[in-house]
């Protein structure tokens, strides 16, 4: 807490662009942690338009899906999360340094044995029908999640709440059942609805028209066409500098680049083809922001599989898997190696001295002998008259990854696995791999909480409904229960840690590699980030952008 | 006469009836649901998602969720998306329809007035300058795909001339390139088909007979080939009728239009039931209708298929 105060003190003094290098290296160095009333800022990081922002004017970005619904509960699809991003607030968000600033709230205070939070609340808010932000307001959106009838998304972040009380008008408590050290990251992030309004119209007309705090409101909504907020003059953060923002939906990742080469889309939200990402980077016409994703490019296996249940064999796939070679094929040098399940952007969490397993067709092939896998006929190993040959799902249609598995395949074949590829439709994979129906596959998958919050409880624990490897450590299903319910940042990272070393000594799944992430915009757009590590934050920030 | 619209309606209503048990029950044989992806990549539990099914029926019998479906379809609620819940799939399909439909008319009409002109003037010219032009570009036509026609009309006339917007349909700009893309194709199928019934025409014995009452040539051609000639055209056009609403999946990708086709495979790829469904019956009523005015159309062209 003392440690916060100092902060405090050093940040007022510091310029907008200091600030945000020092916020970096503040996150570098852990104070990202989720008991974090230790460095939330006394006001959200504006940085405001230097010198002279112009107002007016639209900016266009292009989605590659439909904006199917604008409601809180529905922010997972990426078009979507964008949209209503600009619309809602919530009590603290996490900014592009994965730290958490409070937007709502105008502080917060957690109790050192994480059993609740207080949140004090910004007063003279508006929400978009001219009523006030208050704590009615957010005791009735928790609450909702909180509610086993709704059924929303959102409401496993609200698993561990006792209870939100409202003292007073501008002042919410949140009891806790037990700690979680998750919730001020994926709990209080929740988009905070007018109590009033969406208790009238009910969920299901919320989802197309949405009210918040935001600093855009929606103006216009053709889900499969496009999308327009207009800004909304009574944001408590005083009114964004342009008019509009409008996102259209345009499928075709080639006719995306094209209408960003001629000024029709300012900015992408989904990644154009590596060549053009590439192209527009070394062009001095467009700001480029490459950031590392937060998902892990990997190939899920079946360790319950009586070939893919032996440790050795897996660690020997990830040997013989040259994945520089991938990134550089396929993707064009876009990618990092992967050698942990937390990407290297996560500084805090991420943990170095992991287990590692460089290009090896040597260490792969003894590895394998080792395992008791002879070489057989045909070039494929057996063992108990059983041959050494899986399936790998691919997505339908997945023109992007098919070629990896591929290569992938050729390099197995070369230490004597037999890897067959089918296709099967991104739900049946999703379904499927985690009951054990599959034996392997490829896409991508966050393995933390997302939002810079470490907890893969929902991808690692036994049952959890995203263990697509059917993993099984009791190690881990020790650690993770127990990482929620620490709260000293510390001791947390020891954890993780741990669960890290873990997963790369038992190899789960094979992880890749982690995607740079690109976000194009357009010369004309003032009022972007110096500098930023989380690539899904720059275009939330719209509202700080002016047209030049 | 009525008697035969009676009964081809009874087969037609049957034929429907199946294609919704057919695609209903594929819809549902496929393992997963659209739970999974409209969950994407949140954090969730196996408790929630199950809570989640629930809500939306996804834990009842098969059948239950079948009866229920076609009896909401007979009472003309079309149902609800998954994904996009807050509007009706009535509206969504409506809002795409139109925009489908009106790129396939536009491009089948263009089509239509090009095709059957140059097909004629081909098979009357065989073997001229005019002939080969026409049969080389509808062999183009026909063999380039359309999403690569497509592109590259986006490249000349967006990028590189700036007439045209690259996607969309802010004002009639937009419907400038998918039409050309459509028309292309639709009119070097079409185009072939003329020339050669046409042909055929011509070597007929009741053409001779006519040239030789002393019939001018436009009169035999007009009269006597062409009207003969097109009833295999015909067919094409009827068939291409069924079509209007979906074969156009990949020009809608391309172009960013917010039509049928493009909601059919999104819907299709999260598994939206409720949407599939009741896309593939709309198309199933619009084929059996197709068919049937084919085969009325036919009645009227050639009076030997003339039904009593």
């Amino acid at each position: 807490m003392r440690n916060g105060v100092k902060l405090e003190e050093a940040l007022r003094d510091l310029d907008s662009t200091t600030r945000r290098e020092f916020l970096k290296k503040a996150a570098a160095v852990g104070i990202t942690a989720a008991a974090a009333q230790a460095v939330l800022l006394k006001e959200p990081t504006v940085v405001t338009a230097g010198p002279s922002p112009k107002r007016g004017g639209t900016i266009r970005i292009l989605s590659h899906q439909e904006v199917a619904s604008l409601s809180p509960d529905d922010i997972g699809p990426t078009m979507q999360w964008n949209i209503i991003t600009q619309i809602h607030n919530a009590l603290v968000e996490v900014n592009d340094n994965f730290v958490v600033e409070r937007v709502l709230a105008s502080n917060v205070q957690a109790a050192k044995d994480g059993s609740s939070y207080t949140f004090n609340l910004r007063k003279g808010v508006k929400f978009q029908d001219g009523t006030e932000f208050t704590a009615d307001d957010v005791k009735y959106t928790f609450e909702f999640h909180m509610n086993p009838d709704n059924a929303t998304v959102m409401g496993v972040q609200f698993k561990a709440v006792d209870k939100v009380e409202t003292p007073d008008k501008y002042t919410v408590v949140v009891k806790m059942k037990e700690p979680n050290a998750a919730f001020l990251r994926l709990g209080a992030t929740t988009f905070i609805v007018p109590a009033r309004y969406h208790g009238r119209i009910g969920e299901k007309a919320y989802k197309a028209a949405p009210v918040g705090t935001g600093a855009f409101r929606l103006r216009e909504w053709r889900p499969a066409e496009f999308t327009v907020v207009e800004a909304f003059d009574q944001h408590f953060r005083g009114r964004p500098n342009v008019d509009f923002v409008r996102q259209d939906v345009v499928p075709d990742p080639s006719v995306r680049a094209i209408a960003l080469r001629t000024g029709t889309a300012d900015s992408s939200l989904w990644p154009l083809l590596s060549e053009d990402n590439l192209r527009f980077e070394a062009d001095p016409g467009y700001t480029t922001f490459r950031t590392s994703s937060l998902a892990v490019n990997h190939f899920p296996l079946n360790n319950e599989h009586p070939i893919l249940s032996d440790k050795r064999v897996r660690q020997a796939m990830l040997h013989a898997i040259d994945r520089q070679r991938q990134i550089d094929d396929v993707f064009r040098g876009t990618a990092s190696v992967a050698h942990s399940i937390f990407p290297p952007a996560l500084q805090y969490w991420y943990e170095k001295g992991v287990k590692q397993y460089p290009y090896s067709v040597d260490r792969a092939r003894a590895l394998m002998e080792e395992a008791g896998w002879r070489m057989g006929p045909g070039g494929v190993r057996v063992k108990d008259g059983q041959r050494c040959t899986f399936t790998c799902a691919v997505i339908t249609g997945d023109r992007a990854r098919r070629p990896q598995a591929e290569i992938a395949q050729q390099e197995l074949a070369a230490v004597g696995i037999d890897m067959r590829i089918v296709e099967r439709p991104v739900a049946t994979i999703l379904s499927q791999l985690p009951r054990g129906e599959l034996d392997a596959s490829l896409f991508n998958w966050t393995y933390n909480g997302g939002g810079g919050e470490p907890d893969p409880s929902a991808t690692l624990r036994v049952g959890a409904a995203r263990n697509f490897s059917r993993f099984k450590n009791q190690r881990v299903e020790e650690l993770l229960p127990a990482g929620l319910r620490e709260v000293d940042p510390a001791k947390r990272k020891r954890i993780y840690s741990e669960v890290q070393k873990i997963v790369a000594e038992e190899v789960p799944f094979l992880y890749i590699m982690y995607w740079d992430w690109f976000v194009i915009i357009n010369k004309r757009i003032k009022g972007l980030p110096t500098s930023t590590q989380s690539g899904s934050t720059i275009i939330r920030d719209a509202y700080k952008w002016w047209i030049e | 006469m009525l008697r035969y619209l009676a009964s081809r309606l009874m087969q037609g209503a049957i034929v429907i009836l199946l294609v919704s048990v057919g695609t209903f029950s594929m819809m549902h044989l496929i393992p997963g649901d659209p739970v999974d992806l409209m969950v994407g990549e949140a954090q969730i539990t196996q408790e929630q998602l199950d809570l989640i099914r629930k809500k939306w029926g996804f834990d009842r019998p098969i059948h239950e969720q079948y009866l229920a479906w076609i009896g909401n379809m007979a009472r003309g609620d079309f149902g609800q998306s998954v994904v996009r819940t807050g509007v009706p799939v009535r509206v969504m399909i409506g809002e795409a329809a139109v925009v489908t439909a009106k790129l396939n008319l536009l491009a089948f009409f263009i089509s239509i007035a090009l095709a059957l002109p140059f097909g004629i003037a081909a098979a009357v010219r065989r073997y001229s300058g005019f002939d080969y032009a026409v049969m080389v570009s509808s062999t183009l036509g026909l063999a380039l795909p359309n999403f690569w026609i497509g592109l590259m009309l986006i490249v000349l006339f967006s990028l590189l001339l700036g007439w045209l917007p690259p996607f969309g349909l802010p004002s009639w700009k937009g419907y400038v390139l998918p039409v050309a893309v459509i028309v292309a194709n639709q009119t070097a199928l079409l185009a072939r088909m003329m020339r050669a019934s046409t042909i055929e025409g011509i070597g007929e014995d009741y053409v001779r007979t006519a040239r030789a009452k002393g019939l001018a040539e436009g009169v035999v051609v007009s009269r006597h080939v062409v009207r003969n000639a097109l009833l295999p055209v015909i067919t094409v056009i009827g068939y291409r009728i069924a079509f209007l609403l979906s074969g156009t999946i990949v020009i809608e990708n391309v172009f960013a239009l917010p039509g049928l086709g493009q909601l059919f495979i999104e819907s299709v790829n999260r598994v939206d039931y409720q949407v599939v469904q009741a896309i593939v019956l709309l198309l199933s009523v619009l084929v059996v209708l197709g068919n049937l005015i084919t085969d009325l159309v036919y009645g009227y062209v050639d009076p030997r298929i003339r039904i009593g």
